[in-house]
This record gives C-alpha cells, sequence and structure tokens, in this order.
C-alpha cells in the first residue's frame, strides 16, 4: 500500500449469517488516497454502510483485507481495532448519535476522555471545535435544545475531536431538510479543504456525491462504477443508473 | 471517574426509582447481614458481659452442667492446694410480675455467702445499713434480705426499706430490700436487673435442696490458673466443668449453634435477593442503554472500558447501598435482638437481659462494606461482560439483540449435560449411608453438586421456556386468535428475554418451595412427635415457662400429685442441659418403666420393648435422633457421660425422634441419674387421669393442694402443645419473612422483564398500530405476554422448587439440626401462589402496556 493511500480494501467479502445467508459485499477492491472525499453511493442494501463499518473497523470481513491509514485492520483484536477508531478516524452518522444526557461541550469532548485526556485540555480542544461549527454559542445547550443541523454541526466536531486523518460520514445530511443539509455539506467540504483529512461519505443524496471528487458507485454488494472528477462534475447519469433516484430539484 | 460522571450519573438521575431500587437491593441485603449479625452478637455479649460482670475477680468457675452439686463439693475445692478462695453461688432468674418496671419482667438473683463472697465481689451499698454486709449474720437471720443493684431500684422506684414480691419455688413471696448497692460492673449484669439474697435462703426459695449451681474461686498467689484447673478437674472428675468464667459464653454460643446457622442462612438469602435485584437493574440499563454503548464503541472506548463503566457504576452503587445497609442494619438490630432474646428465653430457657448496649462491631461493618460492596460487582459482572460484548454496529443498528442463537443453544445444552452429569456423580456417587454422608469430602461434593444442579436450570431455562412458550402457542391461539399468537412469538422469538423473568421467577418460586415445604415439614414432624411423645393429660411445673429450669420442684411433688383423686399416674422428668462432647445438649432423666407404659414412640433404630426395658434397667441410654445425627452416633455404640458422681459409661439401646432440644437430647432412666448426678430435683410432673375424670376438676385440685406452700403451674396436654408450636412459628417467624419477599422478587422480576421487553419492541408495537393494531389488542398482547411469563415460571420454578426442596431438607438432616423431616410438597402454598403470581403478572404488565400504547407513535416509529 502506498503512503499516499489512506484506505484501501482488497478482495474483501463480507457475508452476514443467519436463516438465510446475504452477500452484503462480494469480492470489493478500492484504494482511496490521503486527503480524497469520495461518496459512495448505491440502493439500499448495495452495502454501502457494511463497506464504512468494514473501513471503520465498526465490523470485520468475512475475507479480503482491510488497510486504513497503513494498518491491516483483519489481523487487529477488538481492542486493536477500537485504537483505530480512536486514533484515526471520526464517525458522522445519518442520527446525529450525540448522548441527550451531555452538553454539546461533553458530547465533543467524550472521545478525547476515551484517550485519557485531561478535563482542561478536553474542554479547550471541544471548545475549539464548536468554535469551527460556528456553534460557541450553544456550548452548554442539551442536543434537545439544538435544531436538526446544529446537532449535526455538534456531530461533526465530535468527529474532528482528534483531528483524525479519516472523516467517515453516513448520509450526513440524510436527516435534515435541504437548506440545512446544504449547509453541512459546506461545512464538510470547507473542513476537508481546511484540514486535508480523507473523507468517506454514504449517501443517497445526488447533491452530495456531486460535491465529493469520486463517486463511487455499489449494487448488490459489487462497485459497479468508480467515477473520479476534477471539479464539480455532473452526476445525474451515475445517479439514474444506480440508485433509481429521481431527479435532484 | 470522568466516563461514571458523564455517562453513569445522567443515566441514574433519569431512572431515580431504578436506582433506588438498585440500591436499596444492596440497603436489604447489608441491612439483614449487620442486623442479623448485630443483633446475635449483643445477645451473646450481653450474655458474656453478664457472666464477665459477676464473675467479678473470679478466675476458674467449677459447674456440673445445669444439674447442680452437693454442697460437700464446696469442702473440696476449698481444700485444694491452689485455691486462695472458693465461695457457692445459686443463680436464678425470678418473674418480677409485681411491680412496673418499663418492660423488664426479669430479676437475676445472685445466691451468694455473704461471708467469702466479699473476696471476689464488691457489694457497695448506696443506701442502707452497712451493717448488712459488714456483719453476715444481719443477712443470715434474715431470710427474706434482698440487695437490690442502684440501677433496678431507680428504675422502679424502690427505697431501702420496700417490701418486693418475688415469684419463688414456695409461691410468689414477699422479700424486703435491706440494701441498695452503688452501681458498678456487677450491678450493671443483665441490664441492671439484678439482686443479691443469701445462698441458704436461696437454696430454699429456688427449690435446691442442698446443692449449689457453682463454685467461684480465686487462685492462690503465686500459682498458675492452668495448675488450678489441673489440679480441681482431677480432684473433681469428668463429670464437672473446670473453667474461666467465659467458658460459659463459649457454651452459650455453641447452644446457638443452629441458631446462628439460621442467622448466616437469613442474611446470605438477603444479600442473594439484593444481588438478584442489582443484576435485574443492571440487566435492564445494559439493554436501555444499547445504543449509548454503541456510540461510544464507535467512538472509541475498548471494551474494558465499558466493562469498568459498568462495574464503576455497581460500586458505587454497592458502596451507597453498603453505607445505607449498615445505617439500616444498626437501627433494626435492636429490634432483632428483643426478638431473638424472646426466642432464646422461650426456646433454651436463657432468659436475657433486652437492655444491653447494642455491640456494633466495626469489623463487622467493615465486612458489611465489602460483602455489599462484592455483591454489587458480582452481581453486575456478567451484565458488564454483556455490556463489553455489544456489537458497536449491531448497537446502532438494533439488530436482533434477544434471539438465541442456535450456537448458544448447542453451547447451553452441552454446558447443562456436562455439569448435569458431574452433579448427578457429586450427589449420587457419594454411599447414602450417613456416616459417608457426613464425611468433609462428600459434604463438600454434595454441596457442590446442588449448587450445579440450579446453574444447570439457569442455564436451562432459555431453552426450557422457548419450549414452554411453543407449547403455550396453540392454547394462547385459541384464547385470542390474535393478540394470543402475537403473545406466543413474542415469547418464542426471544428467549433470551423471557427467560431472564422465569429466571427470576424461578429461582424465586424454588426458595418459596424450600422454606414452606421446611417449614410445612417441620410442622407436621413436629406435631407427629407431640402425638406420641406428648400424652400426659396435664404438665405440673414450677415455672411459668418449661423451659425456665432455676425454680425445681423436690421429689415430694411427685407423689403429693399422685395421692390427688382422679390422678392415674405420674412421671416426674428432671431435664437439665449438660456438656456431652464439648456440646450442651440435653439430659432428661425419666421413669423409663412408667413411659414404656405410656408412650407410643417407635425407635428409629433398635426394637422399642427392648430399648424400654433396657434402659428402664439401667442397661442403657436413649438418644434422639438428631444427636445421634450430628454427634454421629449409632445403635449399640457405647456412651461416656461424665456426671459428678462419675463416668456414665452405657450403650445406646434406642434412637428416637425427639424435638425437645436442637442439640440433641439423651434419655436416662431417673434412678441412674440420682445415682450419677444426685439430683433428685423436678421440673416437670406428667400426669395421667383415670378414665371419666374431668381434667378441670384435678388442675383444680393441684392447685389447691399445693396453695401457700409452692409455685406451681398446671397447663393441660392442649396448652402445651399450643405453647410448642408458638414456639415453632416463631423459629419460622423469618421463613413466612423470605417467603413474602421471594413473591416481592418474582414480581420485580415480572416487571423488569416487562418493561425491557417493551423498550425492544417499541417499534414493533408502533409498526403493529401503525398498520390498524387496536390498542386494545396491543394491551391484551402485552397482558397475554406477562401471564404466559408467569405460566411458564410458575412451571419451572415448582419443578425446580421440588428438586431443591430435597436437597435442602438433607442440608437441614445433615448440617443443620439433625432433624430428619419428610419430604413434603407445600401444595397449599403453591396452590395459593399460582393465582397470586398470575395476578401479580397481570399488574405487573399494567404500566408496560399502557406505556407502549399511550407513548407517542411517531416517537415509537422512529425508536429503531
Amino acid at each position: 500500500m502506498s503512503t499516499a493511500t489512506a484506505i484501501e480494501l482488497d478482495r474483501v467479502t463480507k457475508q452476514f449469517e443467519g436463516k438465510r445467508n446475504v452477500m452484503a459485499l462480494d469480492s470489493v477492491s478500492l484504494a482511496i488516497p490521503r486527503g480524497e472525499m469520495v461518496a459512495i453511493i448505491g440502493p439500499s442494501g448495495s452495502g454501502k454502510s457494511t463497506l464504512l463499518n468494514l473501513i471503520g473497523g465498526l465490523d470485520r470481513p468475512s475475507a479480503g483485507h482491510v488497510r486504513v491509514d497503513g494498518e491491516e485492520l483483519s489481523n487487529l483484536s477488538d481492542d486493536g481495532l477500537t485504537k483505530v477508531r480512536r486514533d484515526k478516524i471520526g464517525f458522522i452518522f445519518q442520527f446525529f448519535n450525540l448522548l441527550p444526557t451531555l452538553s454539546c461541550l461533553e458530547n465533543v469532548g467524550l472521545p478525547l476522555h476515551l484517550r485519557g485526556w485531561t478535563r482542561k485540555k478536553v474542554d479547550e480542544r471541544a471548545r475549539e471545535l464548536l468554535d469551527l461549527v460556528q456553534l460557541g454559542a450553544r456550548m452548554q445547550h442539551l442536543p434537545d435544545e439544538l435544531s436538526g443541523g446544529e446537532r449535526q454541526r455538534v456531530a461533526i466536531a465530535r468527529a474532528l475531536s482528534i483531528y483524525p486523518p479519516i472523516l467517515l460520514a453516513d448520509e450526513p445530511t440524510g436527516n435534515l431538510d435541504t437548506h440545512t443539509g446544504a449547509e453541512i455539506l459546506t461545512l464538510i467540504r470547507d473542513l476537508h479543504a481546511r484540514l486535508k483529512s480523507t473523507v468517506v461519505i454514504v449517501t443517497h443524496d445526488m447533491n452530495v456525491a456531486q460535491s465529493c471528487e469520486r463517486t463511487i458507485a455499489l449494487r448488490d454488494g459489487a462497485i459497479v462504477e468508480d467515477v473520479r472528477r476534477r471539479a464539480a462534475s455532473p452526476g445525474e447519469d451515475v445517479r439514474r443508473k444506480h440508485t433509481g433516484v429521481g431527479a435532484p430539484e | 471517574m470522568t466516563l461514571l460522571r458523564l455517562i453513569s450519573w445522567p443515566y441514574f438521575r433519569r431512572h431515580v426509582l431504578r436506582t433506588l431500587l438498585t440500591v436499596a437491593g444492596i440497603v436489604l441485603g447489608v441491612a439483614v447481614f449487620v442486623g442479623m449479625h448485630t443483633a446475635n452478637h449483643t445477645v451473646l455479649d450481653g450474655f458474656s458481659r453478664t457472666v464477665d460482670r459477676i464473675a467479678g475477680k473470679t478466675e476458674i468457675q467449677v459447674t456440673a452442667g445445669e444439674t447442680g452439686f452437693d454442697e460437700e463439693i464446696l469442702d473440696k475445692v476449698q481444700s485444694a492446694s491452689t485455691v486462695r478462695v472458693a465461695v457457692p453461688v445459686i443463680e436464678a432468674v425470678v418473674d418480677t410480675n409485681a411491680i412496673d418496671h418499663g418492660g423488664q419482667g426479669n430479676l437475676l438473683i445472685l445466691g451468694i455467702d455473704m461471708t467469702g463472697d466479699r473476696s471476689l465481689r464488691d457489694y457497695d451499698l448506696e443506701s442502707g445499713e452497712d451493717a448488712v454486709i459488714d456483719d453476715p449474720l444481719v443477712f443470715l437471720a434474715q431470710p427474706d434480705s434482698l440487695m437490690l443493684s442502684k440501677e433496678f431500684a431507680d428504675k422502679n422506684h424502690i427505697t431501702v426499706g420496700s417490701r418486693l414480691p418475688l415469684g419463688t419455688a414456695e409461691g410468689e413471696k414477699p422479700f424486703t430490700v435491706r440494701g441498695v448497692m452503688k452501681s458498678s460492673a456487677l450491678t450493671s449484669a443483665f441490664g441492671g436487673n439484678l439482686a443479691v439474697m443469701d445462698i441458704y435462703a436461696a437454696q430454699k426459695m429456688f427449690g435446691r435442696g442442698r446443692t449449689f449451681d457453682r463454685i467461684d474461686l480465686a487462685v492462690r498467689p503465686g500459682r498458675t490458673i492452668a495448675e488450678c484447673e489441673r489440679e480441681l478437674q482431677t480432684m473433681l472428675g469428668p463429670g464437672f466443668q473446670v473453667e474461666p468464667p467465659s467458658g460459659r459464653g463459649q457454651q452459650f454460643e455453641a447452644m446457638l449453634a443452629a441458631y446462628s446457622m439460621m442467622v448466616n442462612i437469613s442474611s446470605a438469602f438477603a444479600l442473594f435477593i439484593g444481588m438478584f435485584i442489582i443484576y435485574n437493574s443492571f440487566a435492564i440499563a445494559v439493554t436501555q442503554r444499547r445504543s449509548e454503548i454503541g456510540i461510544l464503541r464507535a467512538l472509541g472506548a475498548t471494551r474494558r472500558q465499558i466493562r469498568w463503566l459498568f462495574l464503576g457504576e455497581s460500586a458505587v452503587t454497592g458502596l451507597i447501598g453498603s453505607i445505607g445497609g449498615v445505617v439500616f442494619g444498626v437501627v433494626i438490630a435492636r429490634g432483632i435482638a428483643a426478638s431473638i432474646g424472646t426466642l432464646i428465653s422461650d426456646v433454651y430457657g436463657q432468659t436475657q437481659s433486652t437492655t444491653e448496649a447494642l455491640a456494633t462491631d466495626p469489623r463487622l461493618l467493615g465486612v458489611a462494606l465489602v460483602i455489599g460492596i462484592l455483591t454489587s460487582l458480582v452481581a453486575a459482572a456478567i451484565p458488564a461482560r454483556n455490556a463489553a460484548r455489544v456489537d458497536p454496529v449491531q448497537a446502532l443498528q438494533k439488530g436482533k439483540y434477544q434471539v438465541l442463537s442456535a450456537g448458544e443453544s448447542r453451547l447451553r445444552a452441552m454446558l447443562a449435560a456436562v455439569l448435569g452429569a458431574i452433579a448427578l456423580v457429586c450427589l449420587v456417587a457419594p454411599p447414602l449411608t450417613s456416616a459417608s454422608r457426613q464425611a468433609g469430602g462428600a459434604r463438600a461434593l454434595f454441596y457442590l453438586g446442588f449448587s450445579l444442579v440450579i446453574v444447570v436450570a439457569l442455564l436451562l431455562s432459555p431453552l426450557l421456556s422457548l419450549g414452554l412458550a411453543k407449547a403455550l402457542r396453540p392454547l394462547l391461539t385459541r384464547l385470542r386468535p390474535v393478540e394470543g399468537v402475537l403473545a406466543a412469538d413474542s415469547l418464542i422469538q426471544a428467549p433470551r428475554r423471557t427467560s431472564a423473568s422465569v429466571a427470576a421467577l424461578m429461582l424465586s418460586l424454588t426458595l418459596v418451595v424450600a422454606f414452606a415445604g421446611m417449614a410445612r415439614a417441620s410442622y407436621d414432624s413436629i406435631i407427629n412427635w407431640m402425638q406420641t411423645a406428648l400424652n400426659p393429660d396435664l404438665f405440673v411445673m414450677p415455672s411459668q415457662s418449661i423451659v425456665v429450669r432455676t425454680i425445681r420442684f423436690p421429689p415430694s411433688v411427685g407423689p403429693d400429685i399422685a395421692a390427688i383423686p382422679g390422678v392415674e399416674r405420674v412421671q416426674t422428668v428432671r431435664d437439665a442441659r449438660i456438656v456431652f462432647r464439648k456440646t450442651p445438649i440435653m439430659l432428661v432423666a425419666i421413669e423409663v418403666a412408667s413411659m414404656a407404659q405410656t408412650a407410643q414412640r417407635v425407635p428409629v433404630a433398635g426394637n422399642a420393648d427392648q430399648m424400654y426395658r433396657r434402659a428402664g434397667a439401667g442397661e442403657g441410654l436413649i438418644v434422639s435422633d438428631n444427636l445421634a445425627l450430628l454427634q454421629h452416633l449409632s445403635l449399640g455404640e457405647m456412651l461416656e457421660i461424665p456426671a459428678p458422681n462419675g463416668l456414665v459409661r452405657l450403650p445406646i439401646v434406642g434412637i428416637i425422634v425427639d424435638f425437645s432440644d436442637q442439640q440433641g437430647t439423651i434419655f436416662v432412666d431417673r434412678r441412674q441419674f440420682l445415682k450419677y448426678w444426685g439430683d433428685d430435683s423436678v421440673n416437670v410432673v406428667r400426669v395421667y387421669l383415670k378414665p371419666g375424670v374431668q381434667m378441670p376438676d384435678v388442675r383444680q385440685r393441684i392447685l389447691e393442694r399445693f396453695a401457700g406452700q409452692r409455685q406451681v403451674f398446671v397447663l393441660t396436654n392442649a396448652e402445651l402443645k399450643a405453647y410448642i408450636l408458638r414456639v415453632t412459628d416463631q423459629w419460622f417467624g423469618l421463613t413466612s419473612i423470605q417467603i413474602a419477599v421471594a413473591v416481592l422478587v418474582a414480581i420485580l422480576g415480572i416487571v423488569n422483564t416487562l418493561t425491557v421487553s417493551i423498550t425492544d419492541r417499541r417499534r414493533e408495537l408502533g409498526v403493529l398500530q401503525a398498520v390498524g393494531g387496536l390498542q386494545g389488542q396491543i394491551r391484551r398482547t402485552i397482558w397475554l405476554e406477562a401471564l404466559s411469563i408467569a405460566v411458564i415460571g410458575l412451571t419451572l420454578g415448582f419443578v425446580l422448587g421440588a428438586i431443591n426442596l430435597y436437597y435442602i431438607l438433607q442440608i437441614v438432616q445433615y448440617d443443620i439440626g439433625g432433624m430428619r423431616l419428610d419430604y413434603e410438597f407445600p401444595y397449599p402454598t403453591m396452590l395459593a401462589l399460582v393465582p397470586v403470581m398470575l395476578a401479580a403478572a397481570f399488574v405487573a404488565a399494567i404500566w408496560p402496556a399502557e406505556s407502549a400504547v399511550r407513548g407517542s407513535l411517531v416517537e415509537a416509529l422512529e425508536y429503531e
């Protein structure tokens, strides 16, 4: 794996066992260079979230290799995977997954507490990040007291708490209205540009996909298209072909 | 700490009721532990303190069990070269019912010889004529003289010159208070309720004849206590106990061994219940906080951090609960001590002062804190492990968490089969003979096997729940075609969830069966024994209580009663506690030949005719079944019983069931007793009436015959039996509380499981409503589910309880009281429990059902 590659999947297969075995990913190979912003699209059940979980070390492949920032995840113990998540990956979820009992400041500081940082350092970093996502005035608010967009900003600030080299976002705009979604996307792009992180976004939203440098389309657990664009190139054809979703508004 | 503050504290605050319940679990366990043990220590310490305070400067005491000994022994002891001073003592606890003294009905009378006793004890007077003690003749000349402790006199507003009526062997007699002793260690003995009288007056008043209860002595300067003990033991023989005053405390402790065992069992039970409540609460917390755990894991929390988060919570809960438990335990200890005091007084005849300060042992409190925290940690260990194992992907996506995989089912079944086989080997392999069963190794195997049976049942509970749920499905379907199917399928699809509640119910019911079964078996055995052993029409006693032996009749009482018209036969009985193989047991001196004519007791070992004939001829002894079991005795075995007049060496000619004493009883013919113990006094006269005679008439004649001469109490057969059953009730009083707690825990288990079930199925229930399910249908589904859980739990609980009861009775027989109890499943209690548990399940389901139908449908659908 080249040092310029942030994420590499080598013939990765993921099969869920049950009454009926389900092949979520079927021998997928993929390389994402450092600093790239990639969208993964595809219809429901195509394997997008599974792919993201494997990259994030939340799950293990049934076969194949996943390398993240040079680290082979397949060989790692559970604690090893946790360490990778803790040091290298920031997660952004569709439903924010903020702890409702913690203030914005505490939610953002939580990953740092897990790393054993002192309270003072945690507070300093959390304030810095909340300022970065323009929520400096809402630090002591509880998630319930925020709008959807604000909650997602807090979740993004939390994902950035250690300025991870890789940011994984699962439908980050899926639970937001169009306007707020666009704001969040702008924020992610802005952060990507400023922090030079590798960003992988799973999305149904073609506007999100179009704003990424690269779009990978999945269907039935396999990559069916991998399109790089220099700027914001049209993605209409990809969308129509692989998502079945109607034209963008 | 930070995680506890950030994650745990908000959860506790949001679930105040559940948190309080969890803490209450530990408070309950620790409080019972502290309360029972503190009360027990208080009673034991009270006894030891009384012994110490009365002992004064006494270094050695000479006793012969409760039988006392001839006055001549005093001369022997005084002649010993190692003895500086030796004085005789008589102790008796008398009722002072004539006066009001704040609830304390007993006064400890110390009969002493004033001429020598002041070398060992101080009798400084607060008021009165110093001549009373300076000149012992004043006391001797006035046998009604009494010196009271300042504490007792103050409490009852008694002054010098007052007349105080006391119950004596000669009836109620007025005594004159000649002095009030200054407060000292001595006067504070027995809670300050102490009086002193001349020893010879005491002999007369308490029917001692020419015997003393005890000799207190001090060792000659330059000689050691050990030297003196050796000299006296050699001089007096093995029939006497020569030991420091503390030895009496140890004997008292040994006598209470069975009671202490009950205390330990109750404490363990309370801690077990506490553990169970904590387990349940944490198991629910893990289920409810699965998504929170998933988030933490996704953010980089290691499994260890998650496990320690939950263990930390349990440690804090345990600490808070333990502190609360210690405080609460100390508060309830006073009440428990009073109740133990009553019990000991009723069962053992050892009257206790209940005004002693509580013996709060800092070490015990420390141990209680540690036990509380450890209990909490152990209870939370499995939920914490489950929390650490939560799969972050599933937790964030909400997979089918409650499903039992085929692999896990196989694993559980295999593990249960292996452990079941080991249990079988442990329980069946040791030969079933009593001797081998009592061997240490065999007992250890037995307990291992017994524990494994419970573990196997717990392991199998999800599979059995699944099976029973499937079996119930057709019935539920027939009852309510829609709701029945939904309820049955919910149970079938989530056996793990169902089994949590079923296991709670099963274990609780198992305990209920054990306690109820034990109580029933004991009752039946005691009633059976009473019917065969206690068949006289009347029992005549010198004391109101059958177990108080400090006041006795002279032997002439027997013939006097026999001469009363209407009396066909009398049997005089003298029972006394003696030390046999270092254990205080009961020795009962009876007229065996006469007993053979009236008793219909079938020996459990030996031939009835031979038993009575040989024991009556002084050729053997009869022992109780519990003594044989506890002391490993068998028919024909030669027993050696040290007595004041020599060593009794006789074989066991019969073993009979007898519940007179928990440590066991030896029956000896009265003539042998007179020969070896030289005690001709009588505790009880058993009276048989002529046919057709009116019992109340004879009773009245007996009372009239002794009126003004001596204190006589006449109990009818029914009254005596009622007394014994009342004491038995007291003994098993704890059992009803334990049954109630077990039932409560079972109900709690159902409430908890249903809460989890509803939390878990919020979306599913929301979807049901969204697609047209009526609120009534949802309600009925949950109700039917709860009732089904109760039915499954009851079924498994009864089965495991029935097995468990068999082993509990074995434990009672071999390790606790030596009581051979017949196996009887407590059907009445169990049948009564069926509607109770079904109703409890229904009530428990009301709130979850309402919460399911009343919550926001939108929120429910978004829940996942």
